[in-house]
């Protein structure tokens, strides 16, 4: 089983970009998702997914406010800023050039 | 990176920073959240509360691991861990504040002298000259063997600037003073006759009006002036209405043809000089009279703004190609000179320059001793504190971190120290530029400004790194195991430090070594031209200058009456001794020179003609400036128009064109087939008076009686030799001169001591300040010493207790210790001497009449240094005798 450790650099940052172009969520709910869409196979544990967060916040791509859910509890909801959004097409384009190079380069032979 | 996103950025790191706490919060409540939801979703997959958490838990990992990388992300981390790391420095210097107070005192000292020392280099070499593009400015001069600088012939010049395809502007420019009557008191400008385009060579626009063009360069045109703006405000009220309006300088009507604005700074000249930055009060039209194939008088200084991307060296090239063509054209003025083209800025500074950066070398030593010394003291702290460190490695600090926080100590106490320094250097410029020379280029642009600051600021962490390193090195290096031992005396430790230490007196000694050579050195230059025989005799001597209209005075006769009457009648008032007048006062600029006379009965040496500098005096101005009389005899007024011409001439003229003769009775004349009457007959021969005091000997001169002046000489300096005080004669001349014509300004009254006092004022500035800092330094290096041995002796305590329970005399410790610090004194200076040798070459031009090897220099300052590192060594060393054997044993 995948590790978020396992993943390449920077792609747990792409995955949280690209979940909360959807739409606002909190931390649990981010992790679950990726969980959830990827059959269980990336697990996101908190210990990356925190700093992950942390990290985009204090470099201005995701805003953060604080906001009750369903359940009527305070939670901390993430949503992606227009620089965040601009950061996700950027990682994504990325994204596809390295799986498709890596493709080519594993087909090879 | 967007500005939009830039601001939210700040914003984030601000909030991290100044509202920690709720951070904090937040972050710890966001976390419980996720626990909590897991926890939920455990218990809806059917596990036991107690189970559920557990699980929790252990999925979530480290809590406190996790907050500690989420602050990481903040990137304020390193900040939060300065703050905390200043402040435990603040803990740990208020616990020994003596310890404080002296490394913040010495670096504050060397940090304040390097910031003030900065300021003047700043302002004098760093700031660029008030002119527009000032690198494109020249000044332009003759040059050949005899006269490395000399000024232009006017109608070379006109040739220059018409035939030359490198400069901009060319202009010319020469001393010129008038004098302002007709309101109140007469005043002496100081004025300029200038060609056209002067001001545009330097930039400068006039406020109102035009500058010269080449119209008022043509004879007749003269009588038209440009003011200075200080003069338009002061003598005209800033009249609104100047331009057009006659006004009267030297009893002649001139138009105002323009005003300049405030700041037209002078640019400097050498004849007649005026420094740069004075005050010239008016500028009037240079016109080119008389015949235009003479070129053989040199008066024009020049000054030109070089085309765009033009160097230099190019325009003096065509220049010299230019001179060329004109030697062919002339040869009798014009053959065997060449151009030289000197940029303004090192014509201006070149001569401060030197002194200046051997200024900056000196503090700059200053401030490596006060580190070594900081350092020293330091590694002694860290030795006493090694169970601190080795206590906070056992709690798990990794070795940079201990590093940083030492490294922060030392900054702080720099930072502290340049603090104090710059508030030094704020009143030691002010004391410094009080204490430059009156020549000093550029005095006035000196301040403490934001760049001094700046550079305070810079050296103040520069030197906490530099002195904090080391300590910190070797302390994060303790070992855990002898550092928490309990009363671990004698640790491994100590021993590296005390080498480190030692090596640091050594270099404390050297360098103080060196800044005292430098020292005695300018000492013995400044005592050898106090001691110098200046060949005359400045003491109780008033002078005063007044030069008289040539529209009022217009005949030699006229000329000569006016002085003959003002020094007669101030040779009876009670009090004079005697009073003369005279062309020249010396090293006010003895300039005026002559050259091609022929000497009766012998012929100049091939490609050179004989030349001397020419004055004028009245019979009493030999005696009243107490310049001795060698042979024949002095004016007197017997010497008249009516007379045969008579001369007398200096020593250097006599040996120079009589060697082995007697010159007196010998003949000189001005034409080159002179008739018997133009014969001048040389009646006696006086002392040399150098043109400058550090001048390596006098130029040839000679006088003539100002009774039978050539042409007339109408700027005299009048001198008074008092019996007492000469202040209290201040008045009686100003009397006397505006008895007999109200409309004369008396200008430049002086004391003769004043005019010598200031001329050694450069190697009197050098010596004190080297001197200052030589103090300043062999005082660190004594405290330095003192601290090693101190230290040393306080390890040893026990050894000596031993010792001398052994029956050892107090006198074998003593010397024992004492031995050790006077080996460390004895490296020191010797390396010092090796150093100041190596850095002779750099004081040469500093120094008079003394070898930058100086032996006595040397010997003196190694004698001085080493007693006084054994001195530093005597007080712990009788501490050491003091040691009690059964304390030390008990110790054990």
């Amino acid at each position: 089983m995948s590790k978020p450790s396992d993943l390449i650099q920077g792609t747990l940052d792409l995955l949280i970009l690209k979940m909360l172009s959807l739409e606002p969520a909190h931390g649990w709910a981010i992790a679950k998702r990726i969980e959830q869409v990827s059959k269980d196979a990336l697990q996101v544990t908190q210990g990356a997914l925190y700093p992950a967060l942390h990290r985009l916040e204090q470099q201005g791509w995701v805003r953060a406010e604080w906001r009750t859910t369903e359940t009527g509890r305070e939670a901390k909801f993430y949503a992606l800023t227009k620089a965040g959004r601009a950061q996700l097409e950027k990682e994504l384009a990325q994204w596809e050039r390295l799986s498709h190079a890596v493709g080519l380069v594993i087909r090879m032979a | 990176m967007k500005p939009q996103r830039w601001g939210s950025v700040i914003r984030m790191r601000l909030r991290s920073l100044g509202r920690r706490d709720e951070v904090e919060q937040e972050l710890e409540k966001e976390l419980r959240f996720h626990l909590e939801q897991e926890i939920e979703q455990n218990v809806a997959a059917g596990a036991s509360p107690a189970e559920a958490r557990y699980a929790a838990l252990r999925r979530l990992g480290g809590m406190a691991q996790i907050k500690e990388e989420c602050r990481d992300m903040r990137r304020t981390n390193y900040i939060e861990n300065f703050l905390q790391d200043a402040r435990y420095a603040v803990r740990t210097l208020a616990r020994s504040p003596g310890f404080a107070a002296a490394i913040v005192l010495t670096l504050a000292l060397a940090i304040g002298a390097n910031s003030a020392i900065f300021s003047v280099i700043d302002g004098v070499l760093l700031r660029p000259l008030p002119y527009p593009e000032p690198n494109r400015i020249v000044r332009v001069f003759l040059t050949n063997h005899t006269y490395p600088k000399f000024p232009l012939n006017p109608f070379d010049f006109r040739d220059f600037r018409t035939r030359n395809h490198t400069f901009d502007s060319l202009a010319g420019f020469s001393r010129g003073d008038l004098q302002l009557s007709g309101s109140g008191q007469p005043v002496k400008l100081n004025g300029f006759r200038v060609t056209a385009q002067y001001f545009r060579v330097l930039g400068l626009r006039p406020q109102q009006g035009r500058e010269f063009d080449e119209n008022d360069e043509r004879p007749g045109n003269g009588r038209r002036v440009i003011l200075s703006d200080r003069v338009w405000r002061t003598q005209f009220a800033a009249d609104p209405n100047i331009l057009g309006r006659k006004v009267t300088l030297d009893s002649q009507p001139f138009t105002v043809v323009g005003v300049m604005p405030p700041g037209a700074e002078h640019p400097g000249n050498e004849y007649h000089a005026l420094a740069y930055g004075d005050t010239v009060d008016v500028w009037w039209p240079f016109t080119f009279e008389g015949d235009p194939a003479n070129r053989g008088s040199h008066y024009l200084e020049g000054v030109g703004r070089l085309k765009q991307s033009v160097k230099p060296e190019r325009a003096q090239a065509e220049m010299n190609a230019i001179m060329g063509q004109l030697a062919h054209e002339h040869p009798d003025g014009d053959s065997g000179w060449g151009v030289l083209t000197v940029p303004l800025y090192q014509e201006i500074v070149g001569s401060a320059k030197h002194l200046l950066l051997v200024l900056l070398g000196a503090v700059g030593l200053v401030l490596l001793i006060a580190c070594a010394n900081a350092a020293s003291l330091l590694l002694a702290r860290a030795t006493a504190r090694q169970r601190e460190i080795a206590v906070r490695v056992a709690l798990g600090a990794p070795r940079w971190r201990l590093i940083r926080q030492m490294l922060t100590e030392s900054i702080l106490i720099a930072l502290v120290g340049g603090g104090l320094g710059g508030a030094m250097a704020v009143g030691g410029v002010r004391a410094l530029v009080s204490l430059l020379p009156a020549d000093f280029p550029r005095a006035d642009a000196i301040h403490v400004n934001a760049p001094v600051l700046a550079f305070t600021l810079l050296i103040a962490i520069a030197t906490g790194l530099l002195f904090g390193l080391a300590p910190a090195l070797q302390a994060s290096q303790t070992d855990l195991q002898q550092g928490l031992h309990e009363g671990g005396r004698g640790s491994t430790g100590s021993g590296r430090h005390l080498r480190l230490r030692n090596a640091l007196v050594v270099a404390e000694v050297s360098l103080a070594s060196v800044l005292l050579i430098g020292a005695g050195l300018m000492l013995r230059s400044l005592v050898n031209l106090l001691r110098m025989d200046a060949g005359f005799r400045p003491q109780r001597v008033l002078t005063a200058t007044v030069s008289l209209p040539p529209e009022v005075y217009k005949t030699r006769a006229e000329v000569a009456h006016f002085y003959d009457q003002v020094i007669t009648n101030l040779g009876s008032i009670p009090g004079v001794r005697s009073a003369g007048a005279g062309t020249d006062l010396p090293w006010t600029g003895y300039d005026e020179n002559l050259g091609g006379f022929t000497i009766e009965g012998k012929n100049p040496p091939p490609h050179e003609e004989f030349h001397a500098r020419y004055h004028a005096a009245t019979p009493d101005y030999f005696r009243s400036l107490g310049i001795p009389l060698v042979r024949g005899r002095f004016f007197t007024e017997a010497d008249n128009k009516d007379a045969p011409w008579a001369m007398i001439i200096n020593q250097t003229m006599a040996r120079l064109y009589w060697p082995h003769e007697d010159a007196v009775g010998k003949r000189i004349a001005f034409d080159d087939t002179p008739k018997e009457s133009d014969w001048m007959t040389i009646v006696g021969v006086v002392g040399d008076v150098k043109d400058r005091p550090n001048s390596s000997g006098a130029e040839p001169a000679f006088w003539w009686s100002v009774l039978q002046q050539p042409f007339p000489f109408r700027e005299m300096s009048i001198l008074v030799r008092a019996d007492s005080d000469p202040q209290r004669l201040l008045g009686v001349v100003r009397h006397e001169v505006q008895r007999l014509d109200p409309s004369l300004a008396v200008a430049d009254v002086r004391l003769m001591d004043e005019i010598t006092d200031a001329s050694i004022s450069t190697p009197r500035l050098a010596f004190f300040l080297v001197g200052l800092f030589g103090a300043l330094a062999i005082a660190l290096a004594a405290i330095g010493t003192y601290g090693v041995i101190s230290y040393s002796v306080n390890r040893r305590t026990h050894e000596f207790g031993l010792r001398m329970a052994l029956g050892a005399e107090r006198r074998d410790v003593l010397s024992l210790v004492v031995s050790q610090g006077a080996k460390l004194a004895v490296g020191g200076v010797g390396l010092g001497v090796i150093f100041a040798l190596l850095l002779a070459r750099v004081l040469r031009s500093l120094i008079y009449d003394v070898s930058p090897a100086d032996p006595l220099t040397f010997a003196a300052v190694s004698l001085m240094v080493t007693a006084i590192a054994v001195v530093a060594c005597y007080i712990p060393a009788r501490r050491a005798t003091q040691a009690d054997p059964m304390t030390a044993l008990r110790a054990e």
